[in-house]
């Protein structure tokens, strides 16, 4: 490659990492602005301040915003552990067992997917408020696993279709008890897929939205976007620029972490998926 | 996929498993997930096809009654509902079509060997893994906002004023923001269709004299194809289900001007307290969303199982 040419590839790169990530430095560079500042169009604040981070989690905005952290996190976590137990039993069925009409769950399952949530949420809501699920982690955790469950089962039995079941017979033959064979050979080879699986469920059920504000009314249950939704609209704060810009910082580091983490199981689980499905 | 799915028909197992009462043993690990999943979406489904043959306003009690088809014939001739409509469409069709662009160009920009490429196509995936509110929050308050915001920030040297974009121009701010969330996912996906490529028939082609350009038109393309569909049907998926973006950013107005499907709906039902329309209207996406789907699903499968 002429020096020319890697000069451009530079420039290129540079560009699109901009435009990925300058809006991202712009909103934490606003979570750091003291309210005269958030209006100066500067990109660095003249003076760095917490102040927006301790409304949130311990000033006037900590009422709205701590529970909801607390609510996303096990609402979302219990979901995504039964939505892991629910399609491991699935996609082990999917991928070792011999019947007729595999083809139409998974179709069953991509259909269900697709199901536009819109439409099924005032009943939902009707329903929720007459059995005394509405506004509790119940009355969310089980649209979340609906949610969720269709994906998980697609990702976790295309995971669970490369692993060579054979080997568990082999170890057996090889003098390992069932349950060794089980626990030294398959778990080791499952995991990746049903780690794959747990995130890409808590990302989605992390991020809904429609149920989180339709389904909730009180602190008791209502999630993170639901409270950011209320963050924009309500005049409870005198501007709530700087302490909107900390709550989304906040809110998008854990889903952030565990993605870089995880990013190449992310990846090749997101193409496995789709591609072999 | 493996044979096993793709052709249900010419399994041949090995024993009669499939007879009787072995069969639903066998399925029965399946059906806890299947079955909670079907009662959750189609139980609450059945209320909405309901609701939608009575008239029914929250606002008046005692005022449900049966009406049979009418909320059908006021969607249908409701103009607003037209126009939501077709918003629907151009945000969707317009978000996933760009970003599709724009995700392809940065794929085979970062398909070549740089130094720091792994750290860029990590940093590029960021937008995706927002949550969706806080990137709407992020585009309303940060980017398009009149006073501070960093589009009139960038654009000033070139004479652009306190313009407020999100009023000017509700539906385009909606769909860049969008656009800009979608764009990383896109990439991934062309870029694993890139990096799938077969390095011989492209090193045959360099030899054979073919520039970069005739390249890529006559063999990336048609390879990326199916990926490039696959990216299309699960964005198109997803996004015309849009509903945070809209809700934050613009409530859909003003008036209707940028509201869709999911949030005219909403707006129906939980602020116009309008049960029996909002539920007919769920009614006629549900049917829609079928029938787009069956189209563009086969489209998928039928060119993913020509590879394989």
């Amino acid at each position: 490659m002429s020096a020319k040419e890697r000069n451009w590839w530079i420039v290129a790169g540079v560009v699109i990492v901009l435009y990925a990530l300058f809006p991202i430095a712009w909103i934490v560079s606003l979570s750091f602005k003291a309210p005269a500042d958030i209006a100066n169009g500067q990109f660095l604040p003249t003076v760095f301040t917490w102040a927006n981070y301790s409304q949130i989690l311990t000033g006037d905005a900590a009422a709205l915003f701590l529970p909801a952290l607390r609510n996303s996190f096990g609402i979302c976590l219990i979901a995504t552990f039964l939505a892991c137990i629910l399609s491991m039993f699935a996609a082990y069925a999917i991928a070792r067992l011999d019947f007729k009409g595999k083809k139409l769950i998974l179709s069953t399952a991509l259909a269900v997917a697709i199901f536009p949530v819109i439409s099924i949420v005032t009943p939902l809501f009707n329903l929720w408020r007459l059995i005394g699920l509405y506004d509790t982690w119940p009355g969310l955790i089980i649209p979340y696993l609906s949610l969720t469950l269709p994906l998980s089962i697609w990702t976790m039995s295309a995971f669970f279709r490369e692993i060579p079941w054979e080997m568990e017979q082999a170890a057996q033959v090889d003098g390992a008890t069932s349950w060794q064979a089980f626990r030294k050979v398959i778990v080791p080879l499952a995991a990746p897929g049903v780690f794959t699986t747990a995130i890409l469920a808590f990302f989605l059920a992390w991020n809904d939205f429609v149920y989180g504000i339709s389904l909730t009314s009180t602190s008791a249950a209502r999630p993170v976007p639901a409270a950011l939704g209320l963050f924009s609209g309500a005049s409870q704060f005198e501007d709530p620029t700087g302490a909107t810009a900390a709550a989304a910082v906040v809110v998008t580091i854990p889903v952030i972490i565990l993605v870089l983490i995880f990013q190449r199981r992310i990846v090749s689980g997101l193409t496995n998926g789709a591609v072999k499905g | 996929m493996t044979a096993t799915v793709e052709r249900p028909a010419e399994i041949v197992p090995r024993e009669p498993v499939n007879k009787g009462r072995e069969g639903w043993v066998r399925r029965a690990p399946l059906l806890p997930a299947l079955v909670f999943t079907i009662i959750v979406t189609q139980l609450p489904f059945l209320f909405t096809i309901w609701y939608s043959l009575q008239s029914w306003n929250l606002v008046r009690p005692g005022s449900q009654q049966f009406v049979g088809l009418d909320n059908y014939v006021n969607v249908f001739t409701d103009s607003q509902f037209r126009g939501v409509a077709l918003n629907t469409v151009v945000l969707t069709v317009g978000a996933v079509l760009i970003a599709m662009v724009l995700g392809l160009a940065f794929a085979l920009l970062l398909d070549r060997q740089f130094r720091g490429r792994g750290v860029v196509r990590t940093l590029l995936i960021t937008p995706f893994l927002i949550t969706p509110v806080a990137a709407a929050l992020l585009w309303k308050t940060v980017l398009f906002s009149p006073t501070y915001g960093l589009i009139n920030f960038v654009l000033s040297p070139f004479g652009a004023g306190q313009t407020d974009w999100i009023s000017a121009f509700p539906l385009t701010s909606v769909m860049v923001a969008l656009v800009w969330q979608w764009t990383p996912f896109m990439m991934l996906l062309t870029l694993a269709g890139l990096q799938s490529q077969p390095h011989d028939v492209l090193e045959a082609a360099r030899v054979d004299g073919a520039g970069s350009f005739a390249i890529f038109r006559e063999i990336t393309l048609p390879h990326l194809r199916r990926f490039i569909e696959l990216g299309i049907v699960l964005g198109a998926i997803y996004l015309v289900n849009t509903f945070d973006a809209i809700y934050m950013m613009t409530q859909g107005g003003p008036g209707t001007a940028s509201a869709n499907l999911p949030f005219y709906i909403y707006q129906r039902a939980f602020l116009g307290f309008d049960i029996g329309q909002s539920a007919a209207m769920g009614v006629v996406v549900v049917v829609a969303t079928i029938i787009v789907s069956t189209f563009a699903l086969r489209l998928i499968f039928r060119s993913f199982q020509e590879e394989s």
